[in-house]
């Protein structure tokens, strides 16, 4: 499991191009973001100039990890030592990252300024830059200190974009989410402190040759997964999210659902496979919460009557997927075979449900902000005149449902074969009942949204690219299924 | 018992006071109905903290703490108080409570069991601390201060309430951390990060606290936010 997470050392030193795209894919979003709240672009075409450097720097590691496999950075400041490291899972992930948020900055000019959204508006640039830095360090870093820094940086980022609406409920949502996720970090920080006076170090590789399984480590590894199953909205920590993108605007939520809540999932799996590695009880408890998570995510999706609550709680269910998938990652007795398919399938449908949702949640606002009714009973009569955000809906529903060829397909086959091989049937059970519950409140919300006999009403017209920023994105999930290969490939770990 | 008292013989003077000073500022700005005294015993917490730090041989920790804690956080929960001028009154001097006691006995016992958890996980590594309870009494103290913040978090409905506990349980937790880890560079690096973080979250707690207020009046602030029916 470690060398997956690319946890030894590396055979080539990077080369000078490689700390640059390293330094672009790390600062510019910050530096951007601080340079937008200066001067709020009002058009998209200045933001996708701007992100140019971000997808290119992106695209610069990639094929440096291509040509080099594995690269460490380490420097000591003042004796502390921090280092990153670049392996295929990064490098998909990071680029996972600068697509979606690239999208959402694209999204934002139109939506702000088609929507009365005050004076806090530009304030979204700044806090938007810092998450997606924030993010992009999570997924190089291999030091307790680091990551620690990084994930504090995203969430307090997170907290502000979510409450920047202004209204009272989305305060009220805000202020909780800030408190639960403040003591979240307390809990984290504790387990930290463990690890660190136990074996006197924080960096992962060193950790994973100095932990032995015993009490620390178990208890380091419940604290650490308290505090960040609280942060990752797992079951049953999850009640903050949905009120929380109840009245948040639409690139915001979108960001967060996609990205934000999977840092936090992908710390815990890294964290677990070095101090729990073939631990029977942990990942079993997590899995038996993921079966509860699809069941009721999908109760309570079924359910509402909100369109962004329906988006929210679909994400609560679509995450007890890759709870469900932890037994079979870090379980023991796990034959290779069965556990290679259990992680390509956990990394694909977290990236397919990152790309989907992203586009759901936009194809969502787009139909709140142009009906300007946010229950699911006034969309009635969309059908005809927005038809384009509702197909976003429909190709993003297909990789939640899994239905071929979508990656959620390709995702949810793979996990099922790995659960039929190391003969788990529980959780195939789960997998089947989790599809089903997602096809009934889809199938619900599109019951309302072609219903023929509804009036006219006056719609108001969308910005140009928005539809179509949603559509790529949902395009983009459905293309991971067909395109699975490429993912799958970077995903090996960078193992010589 | 004797050995007890030989331990306690073996406490530095100064470093007992500071620690009983410690706990008794953090108790009355958990439980002080009167909010803008609460205040100001956060604001005595942190200086005693900043004493506590140079005590324990960290004074970058010291200097992070009278910066951050006493410099920047303490402003923040007067800004959200609106009692920026000394003088000035505040429509928020006191806070009601007004909770069903079976709500309260459960989350006082969720509080206690999560302490518990906690305190078994410190006893299981107590054998290689880095500084003794026993010769520390500052660490005992961050025990007390970590549980106290912790049955209050629970215990109070108050926004501005829990955000001041939330301060005080980081305060408890980095002293465990110290006494856990000791104070390497490594940890020192850890809690100031920490402490930049609760400086950065009481600032965004303060501004929406303010932004609540000027929303929906003072009663906002006692339900959780919830909406007036909920409660009932």
């Amino acid at each position: 499991m470690i060398w997956r997470f690319g946890l030894f050392d590396s055979t080539f030193e990077p080369l000078l191009p490689t700390h640059w795209a390293l330094l672009v894919a790390l600062g510019l979003p910050l530096l951007l973001g601080m340079l937008a709240a200066l001067f709020p672009p009002k058009r998209a075409w200045p933001v996708l100039l701007a992100s140019v450097p971000v997808l290119v720097s992106g695209l610069m590691l990639l094929s440096a990890y291509d040509q080099a496999g594995l690269l460490r950075w380490q420097w000591e400041i003042a004796g502390i030592q921090l280092s990153l490291r670049l392996n295929g899972l990064s490098v998909l992930m990071l680029l996972m990252t600068q697509v979606i948020g690239v999208a959402a900055a694209l999204y934002t000019p139109g939506y702000l300024r088609l929507s009365e959204t005050g004076p806090l508006a530009r304030w979204l640039w700044p806090l938007m830059g810092v998450v997606l830095s924030a993010l992009s360090l999570i997924w190089l870093a291999t030091d307790l200190l680091t990551l620690y820094a990084a994930l504090e940086l995203m969430g307090l980022a997170a907290v502000g974009m979510l409450m920047l609406s202004g209204k009272a409920p989305a305060l009220v949502a805000g202020m909780r989410y800030l408190l639960l996720a403040l003591v979240g970090s307390l809990t984290y920080l504790l387990g930290v402190a463990l690890i660190l006076g136990h074996w006197g170090r924080l960096d992962l590789p060193g950790l994973t040759e100095v932990v032995e399984p015993g009490p620390v480590a178990w208890f380091a590894a419940a604290l650490i997964g308290a505090g960040l199953a609280l942060k990752a909205a797992l079951f049953p920590l999850h009640a903050w999210l949905t009120p929380v993108h109840e009245s948040a605007w639409t690139p915001v939520s979108a960001l967060h659902a996609a990205l934000v809540i999977k840092a936090s999932l992908f710390i815990l799996l890294q964290l677990w496979s070095i101090l729990l590695p073939d631990a029977f009880y942990a990942p079993r408890v997590i899995a038996w919460l993921g079966m509860l998570a699809i069941v009721w995510g999908g109760l309570l999706a079924w359910r509402t009557d909100s369109l962004k609550t329906l988006v929210a709680s679909s994400t609560v269910a679509q995450l007890g997927y890759l709870m469900v998938a932890f037994p079979l990652l870090l379980g023991p007795d796990i034959a290779p075979l069965p556990r290679a398919l259990a992680w390509e399938g956990f990394w694909l449908q977290l990236m397919g449900h990152a790309f989907a949702k992203a586009a759901m949640f936009m194809a969502a606002g787009n139909l709140i902000l142009a009906t300007g009714e946010s229950t699911l009973k006034g969309l009635a009569g969309t059908s005809r005149r927005l038809p384009l955000s509702l197909l976003v809906f429909g190709i993003a529903s297909i990789t939640l449902m899994g239905l071929p060829p979508s990656s959620g397909f390709t995702a949810k086959w793979l996990l099922l074969q790995a659960m039929v091989i190391s003969q788990q049937w529980w959780a195939v059970a789960a997998l089947l009942i989790g599809t089903l519950l997602t096809a009934a409140y889809i199938f619900r919300l599109f019951r309302y949204c072609f219903d023929e006999t509804a009036p006219r009403h006056r719609y108001q017209p969308l910005a140009p690219g928005m539809e179509l920023i949603a559509l790529t994105l949902a395009l983009t999930a459905l293309a991971l299924g067909l395109l699975a290969h490429f993912p799958l490939e970077l995903m090996h770990g960078g193992s010589p | 018992m004797i050995a007890f008292f030989e331990a306690v013989a073996a406490f530095h003077v100064v470093e007992v006071l500071l620690a009983l000073g410690l706990v008794v500022s953090a108790l009355v700005c958990l439980f002080d109905r009167h909010l803008v005294r609460a205040c100001y015993f956060f604001v005595v917490f942190a200086a005693a903290m900043t004493v506590a730090w140079w005590q324990l041989g960290a004074p970058w920790l010291a200097t992070a703490e009278l910066v951050l804690g006493l410099g920047l956080t303490g402003p923040c929960f007067f800004y959200a108080l609106g009692h920026v001028l000394p003088g000035a009154s505040s429509s928020l001097e006191r806070d009601t409570f007004s909770e069903p006691r079976s709500r309260v006995a459960i989350r006082v016992l969720l509080a206690l069991a999560w302490f518990v958890m906690v305190g078994a996980a410190i006893r299981t590594v107590i054998a290689d601390m880095a500084y003794s309870p026993l010769e520390h009494p500052l660490l005992l103290a961050g025990v007390v201060i970590a549980a106290s913040a912790l049955g209050a978090f629970a215990l109070h409905r108050h926004l501005l309430r829990r955000l001041l506990a939330f301060n005080l349980l980081g305060s408890g937790v980095f002293m465990l951390l110290a006494g856990v880890a000791g104070t390497s560079a490594t940890a020192q690096a850890l809690i100031s990060v920490g402490l930049l973080v609760a400086w950065l979250g009481s600032m965004l707690g303060a501004l929406l606290i303010r932004q609540l207020l000027h929303l929906e009046g003072v009663e906002a602030l006692g339900r959780d936010g919830k909406p007036e029916e909920d409660v009932t």
